[in-house]
């Protein structure tokens, strides 16, 4: 390579590092701030003023949804701690016990007050005749 | 795998209610496709009717 | 001699020339094997365990979001290219596919948002992924409009090429954004290091139309560098030629 070229590409990549090393620290900075929802886990380790409105995301713990008229309470759960959440309103088709949910809401009392509960759902995709030759 | 999945063409259609989803990404990819498609075929044409004019 | 094939395949003039000779058999062979595989996947494979028949949004919603950073990286080669050996058809190539990026991650974030209905019950969130791709949707516009409010070629051309190599670290974060960060947005079904964690059944119509989509794309690529072409060498003899 002539040296005007091999000048030319040490710029692109001393660039290209400027640029990545600006974002890493953007990124190193904000850190849990990009996380989407906490774990159970997560939320025992920080502290959140009562009544912030957070995001927490697990599963939903198998035999704990109740349901009282319009009210639905459950167990968000990371299998190593969890929390109760009490909602009231719709909750998505693929909310399901044993499955992932995030839930936007506060703390108070120890009880997760959630306005807004979606589904999450993992990348695993299989027919449902598959599923059950799986689990038996 | 390589069997019809629904019973019928309307059951097809409707997918237990997300139908309406599937078929409207459809239309949304073929859209694109045929506009993107549409678009640079017609400049090209375009591009090239003033070369022709020019000479 | 490899030096020598790639000088000759750089002008664009051979480029014009060889490129018609194989467009019919990319075009004709990719919108095949996509019409295909989508049919397979939307009316033959059986309905996921989980999400039922939403699930079948995937054949249409991967191969965009793959193609989205595919297109960028493609875009950074040529930028990388243009800048180092001031190869014109690189320079032709980036803005040529900027819009084709911006309609395919288009076509990714609707889909995307769409599917998000039925499965997550919400159709936008700012988790990592979907902020990470809106971000590269907006790139891709800054790109074409600062393109277009160039008068000299050149200068745009240079400043084009910079900016798509800052803006190349999107890219892995996009890619490593469901690993890094908690999201609502699933992690990836299909890895090169692991098994796929999705059904063999399910996964042959998912590559199909991946190929088919990637095909039709290419096909899209060269006719838009066709224009670009045409518009930036019309004070070229050949041209006339061709023409």
């Amino acid at each position: 390579m002539n040296p005007i070229r091999k000048k030319r590409l040490y710029s692109i990549l001393l660039v290209f590092l400027f640029s990545v090393s600006g974002i890493s620290l953007i990124l190193y900075s904000l850190n849990s701030n990009l996380d989407y929802f906490f774990t159970p886990t997560e939320l025992k380790n920080v502290d959140i003023p009562s009544e912030k409105r957070i995001k927490i995301g697990g599963m939903v713990l198998e035999d704990s949804v109740q349901r009282y008229k319009s009210e639905i309470s459950f167990i968000i759960t990371d299998y190593e701690n969890s929390i109760n959440v009490v909602f009231e309103g719709i909750v998505p088709d693929l909310f399901k016990e044993g499955s992932g949910v995030v839930a936007l809401g506060f703390i108070k009392n120890e009880i997760f007050y959630a306005q807004e509960v979606l589904a999450k759902h993992d990348e695993n995709y299989m027919p449902p005749n598959l599923n059950l030759e799986n689990d038996n | 795998m390589f069997d019809f999945a629904f019973k019928s063409i309307e059951e097809a259609i409707y997918m237990n209610g997300h139908g309406i989803y599937v078929w409207i990404v459809v239309t949304i990819v073929i859209v694109c496709l045929i506009s993107a498609f549409g678009h640079y075929k017609i400049k090209l044409r375009e591009l090239k009717k003033k070369f022709n004019e020019s000479d | 001699m490899i030096k020598k094939f790639i000088h000759q395949f750089a002008s664009p003039k051979t480029y014009l020339f060889q490129v018609n000779k194989f467009y019919n058999y990319i075009f004709y062979i990719s919108i095949s094997i996509y019409v295909l595989s989508i049919t397979w996947g939307l009316l033959f494979v059986p309905e996921d365990f989980v999400q039922g028949n939403s699930f079948r949004i995937i054949y249409l919603h991967v191969p965009a979001s793959f193609l989205s950073q595919s297109l960028y990286a493609a875009m950074a080669i040529a930028s990388v290219t243009y800048l180092i050996w001031r190869v014109k058809l690189a320079a032709y190539l980036i803005i040529a596919i900027a819009p084709i990026g911006a309609m395919v991650t288009f076509i990714a974030l609707s889909s995307g948002s769409i599917w998000g209905i039925p499965t997550w019950g919400t159709w936008w969130q700012w988790d990592a992924r979907i902020t990470s791709t809106l971000i590269l949707f907006i790139m891709y516009l800054g790109l074409i409009s600062l393109h277009g409010s160039f008068s000299n070629y050149e200068k745009a051309d240079k400043l084009l090429s910079w900016l798509v190599i800052v803006g190349f670290v999107n890219i892995p974060i996009i890619k490593k954004s469901v690993d890094w960060w908690s999201t609502l947005h699933q992690s990836a079904s299909i890895t090169l290091t692991n098994k796929p964690s999705i059904d063999p059944s399910m996964l042959y119509p998912l590559i199909g139309s991946t190929i088919g989509f990637f095909g039709l794309i290419i096909c899209l690529v060269i006719i838009s560098s066709k224009v670009q072409i045409i518009k930036r060498e019309s004070t070229k003899s050949w041209i006339k030629d061709y023409v």
